[in-house]
């Protein structure tokens, strides 16, 4: 596996390539929150010498209400995420250690369910959600997300539990332990690390959740993504605080991306690649 | 029938518990949605029409979706768009794991910054690159022109480059998630042939082409499978960038079904586009299950 020393070079240039295309729009974004409006909309642009500024972040802390925005987005993704633990891990449990083929086949179900283009049952969900009066409410997002967090949990937790050996388990069911025992105290406690990774996708799903959102919230119950579309239209553009409420936005994307990504990786292989 | 009742009673009951309440949940929440698309869709119903009333159509909206102009353009521009990004997506995301597949601190590093755009709101990257794309005080068009391309309204505003660009955003979004399939395909590849090339004296460039790209076939099916079928559910990115202009230039299937359903409140019509859709995507879900069970994994 020797490399001579221009093939290096070039291995480099297209690494600092990579690098500087998947970090430009991140930059920028970080820049122009501490920009003024005019140095924003500087030509040429200024990358790195522009006179810094946090007027955009006492803007948007003063005259939007990105922290209504943020505590919906918390409730919203916490309630997700919780049921679909709730409903994913037992049921990916059961799929995992039964031999009766009926029970796979489930599995497979969810499978589909996770492949169903969201708009297919966004417009009847928003005719079921208007007669049963809940439009608005936190309740119908969260019902929402749950269907597509939950199917997803089943698959990831399915291949995770099939990972963990079972002897334990056996042992324990003979000792007299019933299967709520097995499971409840010696599976899920050896599966943590995959629990964690499921509910880092389960976060990042319903975080990120635009269309649902959209056609199912309230100004009262508005999360942040359409918080930021809000503040954009309303008065004039203004890319400082679109920047500064995108930063909001992203900061659950910063932590799993740079400090839980040993997780979040190991989701998104077994959840898409491993099957 | 004595084999189905035979499958009920091989049913573990205590199993059958744990998998009940997800189960009963997404039949209620879920499938009750979908049949209700497929009555609705048999139907003429407005939002918008004061009585309310469901007129029965029998499968005239189904007809009308295949002679609809606008919905061809919409399917063209979704072919478009998907072939667009899965192709260069699946392109970039082998070169970045080729480039970044060394284990040392630094490329660890590297590759965990690279998993922030799929982690960020699609959202807030179309309304980014938005502004990137500006074509007043945008970054990319003045470079654009320092280089002697001058696109009148921009990227996003000229018909000839909105789709590029579009894909361009998805790409810049979704092309770290193969990069992580195609690293754990790397992880995962045999190490004899490449001894065995050695021995034979192939060149790097040998060695990729007859040993690492065939084995990473299976791999490369399986992200195909499945940024195809995410990328036609595209929405978030369409509607912050270009909103499915200029004209109709990106309007894709998914977006042209929102227009109808919650712009003109044409329920009916929008129903069976979804449906169109979702019988579209489950046949490439049924081929990605058949994949994944060949793996035997």
């Amino acid at each position: 596996m020797k490399t001579s020393r221009l093939e290096r070079i070039f291995l480099n240039i297209a690494i600092i390539l990579a690098i500087a295309f998947f970090m430009m729009p991140l930059f920028w974004l970080l820049t122009t929150a501490f920009k003024f409006g005019r140095e924003a909309f500087a030509i040429p642009p200024k990358w790195i010498f522009f006179d810094f500024t946090l007027r955009n972040f006492q803007e948007v802390i003063q005259n939007t209400k990105v922290f209504r925005y943020l505590t919906n987005s918390i409730i919203i993704t916490t309630g997700a995420t919780v049921f679909s633990l709730l409903l994913g891990v037992p049921a990916g449990y059961a799929i995992a250690r039964s031999k009766s083929g009926l029970i796979n086949t489930a599995s497979y179900f969810f499978l589909l369910l996770l492949m169903i283009p969201p708009i297919a049952m966004l417009i009847p969900f928003y005719l079921i959600m208007r007669d049963l009066h809940l439009l608005g409410t936190y309740a119908a997002v969260i019902i929402l997300d749950t269907v597509f967090d939950a199917s997803f949990v089943v698959w990831m937790m399915r291949s995770y539990f099939q990972d963990v050996p079972q002897e334990m388990e056996e042992a324990a069911l003979v000792d007299g332990a019933s299967h709520l025992d097995a499971f409840l105290k010696i599976a899920l406690p050896l599966s943590l690390p995959g629990i964690v990774a499921s509910a880092l996708y389960c976060i990042i799903f319903s975080w990120n959740d635009f269309l649902f959102a959209l056609m199912l919230t309230s100004p009262k119950t508005k999360t942040i993504p359409l918080g930021i579309l809000a503040s954009f239209s309303s008065v004039e553009i203004s890319w400082g605080i679109m920047a500064v409420m995108s930063i909001f936005a992203i900061i659950p994307a910063v932590i799993i991306s740079l400090f839980l990504n040993r997780y979040f990786v190991q989701g998104l292989t077994m959840g898409a690649a491993k099957g | 029938m004595k084999r189905l009742v035979q499958a009920l009673r091989n049913v573990e009951r205590h199993y059958l518990l744990l998998l009940a309440p997800l189960l009963v949940f997404v039949v209620a929440i879920a499938i009750y949605p979908l049949l209700f698309s497929v009555s609705i869709s048999f139907f003429k119903y407005r939002l918008t029409d004061p009585t309310q009333t469901k007129t029965f159509l029998g499968l005239a909206n189904y007809i009308t979706a295949f002679q609809d102009e606008q919905v061809r353009k919409a399917l063209a521009n979704t072919l478009v768009f998907v072939f667009g990004t899965v192709t260069t997506e699946l392109t970039v995301g082998l070169g970045l794991a080729l480039l970044l597949s060394a284990e040392t601190r630094l490329m660890q590093f590297i590759r965990s910054w690279l998993l922030m755009p799929m982690a960020i709101p699609p959202l807030v990257v179309g309304l980014v690159w938005r502004s990137l794309y500006n074509v007043d005080f945008g970054v990319i068009p003045y470079y654009l022109k320092l280089l002697g391309f001058d696109l009148g309204r921009g990227p996003l505003g000229e018909s000839a480059t909105a789709m590029a660009a579009v894909i361009l955003v998805d790409l810049w979004e979704w092309s770290p998630l193969l990069m992580v399939i195609f690293l754990a395909g790397l992880k995962s590849l045999p190490s004899e042939p490449y001894e065995a090339a050695r021995v034979d004296g192939a060149n790097r460039w040998q060695r990729f082409i007859h040993i690492t790209l065939p084995l990473l076939q299976p791999v490369f099916l399986v992200g195909l499978l499945l940024r195809t079928m995410q990328s036609f559910k595209v929405f978030d990115i369409i509607y912050a960038t270009t909103a499915g202009g200029p004209g109709t230039t990106t309007t894709v299937l998914n977006y042209h079904i929102y227009t109808v359903g919650m712009t003109f409140f044409n329920m009916g019509y929008a129903a069976a586009l979804a449906n169109i859709l979702l019988v579209v995507v489950a046949i490439l879900s049924i081929l990605y299950v058949m994949v994944l069970e060949q793996r035997q994994l």
